[in-house]
């Protein structure tokens, strides 16, 4: 019995014992748990502290290198001082090979043309090119266009290539083929070279929509239908309208659109002394076809521009209207990276005999051996009425290459 | 004459109206303009809400020739910051829509320009400036995204461009900065462990926009396709380059956005596996982000390295 009550004793001991022992015993592990949590949440830190340092010592390495690398590039920059500030200077060359059935035989350096260009302050920036040729040497462009203006506004002044137009404003180097399209030649003038103004306007529309009004002493390099080496009557002027948008017509598809109306109110040419108003009237369209993904190699151009011509001129019966229309139409497709081909369709009137036209075909073939290296292979036939040039008729083959030297950009309008 | 007043007063508060919108509407988000996915998805990252972010670009372009789209004209013109790789690779295009975009804020040098190249160790520094040597980039090698650690100077770049820009919001960018990086370093450190198999694997790119991802995992670079940046190559160059790759044992062919004529040429004379990789984040719907941009580019390469 004594047993039993011993043995009674000791378990209820033993259940007090563990009432009272198992409390401080979870009590340990708790505390042991929370010291490991401690411990952990140290280390976590520690750690986060060591991948911050190894980050920050990387990073040393890197700007470190980067540091020593510009200290080495303005030790150059120092050693180079005096032309430093130089503006970007260009050059191409472009030179043919042709033959023209009813003329002959000519190799042709058509151009040398030399392009400077660089901002001049926070302002604005200009730029010039300065071609020569076999014939002569002479200023193509000379303009000072602003960077800052308030309002989406551009202006520009000094010599340059009008905003009429899509080609007018391209130089000949830039052409998708070898020659000036002869409808752009007789009733534009070649390139749409002007002195004057202009003040652009980027519309905050959505899409890409741009005005442009501008005032000439006359428009088109090669325009002898005004002077512009005096001054003169303020009627005597060229004043230019053009409106240009742009819109993607899916990723890959886009279309260009652009109208423009040069109106000089009075004009002089040599068998026109009291000579009337005139109008040049230019729509341009220009569809792309620019895969992305593969735009090295693939793509297609559709391009084409409408010209009207308008004068009053003076006839024995008063005055009279002398309507000329005429355009050229051209597609390029690009056959691989360095390949491309196309098809161009002239339509030239003569703009004193409006129903005389000089229609031509012209395929050519272009290897671009590189981004500054171009050959271009030329065959056209001219089916002339005019007859007032040799070389405006009849088969003909031109041989190009076009070479870039240098700095080399005409800008967003030759893109 | 009374008519005319009220519609004249008319237009003034529909114009005004019109004024009001469009402030309320900028002053909810910033717009930001990027040149690549990779800086569009990097500036959402360390913007969030404070941004409204889109790249001109998609990714399946070849940075070298993207067409120069009047479209991005009026994007440019109306944002107000933009962010571009710069060391010249957008020089093709960017400059000419610059030039009639009407945004001075945003030209290179202005508060408003987020250069993100700042700050990069920049690779293959030109020593002679000479066209003679192909499409040479004056500034060096401007393909810095493809190593992962430059990144990291890229987001800091971003953040900090946007706090100049924008200071009320520096502590919030800094923020979103902080974050950003926890996760990259976190990527970073799963990249360098995974790609641990391409160590010393040769390999020959068709460009030459490989060599900071190369340099990061530890690849040999043997050759190029092009004989020079921008130019194809000659026959006599494709008869050298699988001869040097059959001797120096080059495993891997890599190509992006060309075609993948000579790559698959070259890979049937010589045995070397051909891989298309991207060299911008959005080209495709697992490449949207940096991180997973980077993550399919050493996945495409392991599985290359293992087929090999």
């Amino acid at each position: 019995m004594a047993s039993f009550g011993d043995a009674r004793r000791v378990a209820i001991l033993s259940l007090l014992g563990a009432l009272v022992l198992f409390p401080s015993i979870s009590a340990a592990q708790d505390s042991e748990l929370e010291s490991l949590r401690a411990m952990i949440k140290t280390m976590q830190q520690d750690l986060q502290k060591a991948l911050s340092r190894i980050e920050q010592l990387e990073d040393e390495k890197t700007a470190g290198a980067a540091k020593l690398e510009q200290v080495e590039k303005s030790i150059k920059t120092v050693q180079s001082a005096p032309s430093i500030l130089n503006p970007a200077i260009g050059m191409v060359i472009d030179a043919t090979a042709e033959h023209r059935a009813k003329a002959g035989g000519d190799f042709n350096l058509r151009a040398a043309e030399l392009g400077i260009s660089a901002a001049i302050d926070p302002y604005a920036r200009a730029y010039a090119f300065i071609n020569a040729n076999r014939d002569e040497i002479e200023l193509e462009e000379a303009a000072i266009v602003t960077t800052s203006l308030p309002w989406n506004l551009q202006a520009r002044a000094g010599r340059f290539f009008a905003d009429f137009g899509r080609l007018p404003k391209f130089h000949p180097h830039e052409y998708p083929f070898v020659n000036t399209p002869l409808s752009l030649e007789r009733m534009v003038g070649g390139e749409s070279r002007a002195d004057g103004v202009e003040l652009s306007y980027l519309v905050p529309t959505p899409f890409f929509l741009r005005a442009t009004l501008g005032g000439y002493n006359k428009m088109g390099a090669d325009n002898e239908r005004l002077d512009d080496t005096r001054p003169h009557a303020w009627s005597r002027f060229t004043y230019l309208g053009r409106l240009q948008a742009y819109f993607d017509l899916a990723d890959n598809h886009s279309v260009e659109l652009g109208s423009s109306l040069a109106y000089t109110p009075s004009i002089r040419i040599p068998e026109e002394p009291h000579g009337g108003s005139r109008s040049l009237a230019g729509l341009d369209l220009t569809y792309r076809y620019q895969p992305l993904a593969s735009v090295l190699y693939q793509g297609f151009t559709l391009g084409g521009e409408l010209f009207g011509n308008t004068e009053r001129v003076e006839r024995s019966s008063g005055f009279r209207r002398v309507r000329a229309l005429g355009g050229y139409a051209y597609g390029e497709a690009k056959i691989n990276r360095e390949w491309t081909a196309g098809f161009l369709f002239d339509n030239a009137p003569s703009l004193s005999s409006p129903g005389k036209k000089t229609i031509s075909y012209s395929p050519f073939v272009t290897w671009s051996l590189s981004e500054f290296n171009r050959l271009r292979f030329q065959y056209s036939f001219l089916d002339d009425q005019v007859r007032e040039e040799k070389t405006e008729r009849g088969n003909q083959f031109f041989l190009q290459w076009t070479t870039f030297l240098g700095s080399h950009s005409h800008g967003f309008r030759t893109r | 004459m009374k008519a005319g007043h009220s519609n004249l007063v008319k237009l003034i508060l529909v114009l005004g109206l019109l004024f009001g919108l469009h402030a309320t509407a900028s002053a909810q988000r910033i717009r930001v303009i990027t040149t690549v996915p990779d800086l569009a998805d990097m500036t959402k990252q360390i913007g969030k809400e404070l941004v409204e972010v889109e790249s001109l670009t998609r990714g399946v372009e070849f940075m070298h020739a993207v067409p120069v789209k009047p479209s991005f004209v009026p994007r440019l013109n109306r944002t107000e910051v933009l962010v571009v790789m710069g060391l010249d690779l957008e020089s093709s295009w960017l400059p000419a829509l610059l030039e009639v975009a009407s945004n001075p804020k945003i030209l290179p040098g202005q508060i408003g320009h987020i250069d993100c190249s700042v700050g990069v160790n920049v690779m293959e520094l030109p020593k002679t400036l000479d066209r003679a040597e192909g499409d040479v980039h004056p500034r060096g090698n401007p393909h810095y995204n493809l190593d992962p650690l430059n990144g990291r100077i890229i987001a800091r770049n971003i953040a900090g461009g946007l706090a100049r820009s924008f200071p009320q919001h520096k502590a919030a960018f800094e923020k979103n900065l902080n974050e950003y990086l926890a996760e990259l370093n976190q990527a970073i450190a799963r990249w360098e462990a995974m790609a641990a198999p391409l160590k010393d694997v040769r390999i020959v790119a068709y460009h030459r926009d490989w060599s900071y991802f190369a340099n990061r995992f530890g690849m040999q670079i043997i050759g190029s396709i092009e004989t020079k940046p921008g130019i194809e190559p000659t026959p006599n160059h494709l008869v050298s380059l699988a001869q040097k790759m059959q001797q120096e044992k080059a495993q891997i062919i890599i190509y992006g956005p060309q075609s993948d004529r000579f790559p698959r040429q070259l890979a049937n004379q010589t045995g070397a596996t051909v891989v298309r990789l991207q060299s911008t984040a959005g080209a495709l719907p697992d490449t949207d982000t940096y991180i997973k941009f980077i993550d399919y580019n050493l996945r495409s390469l392991l599985g290359a390295v293992k087929k090999g």
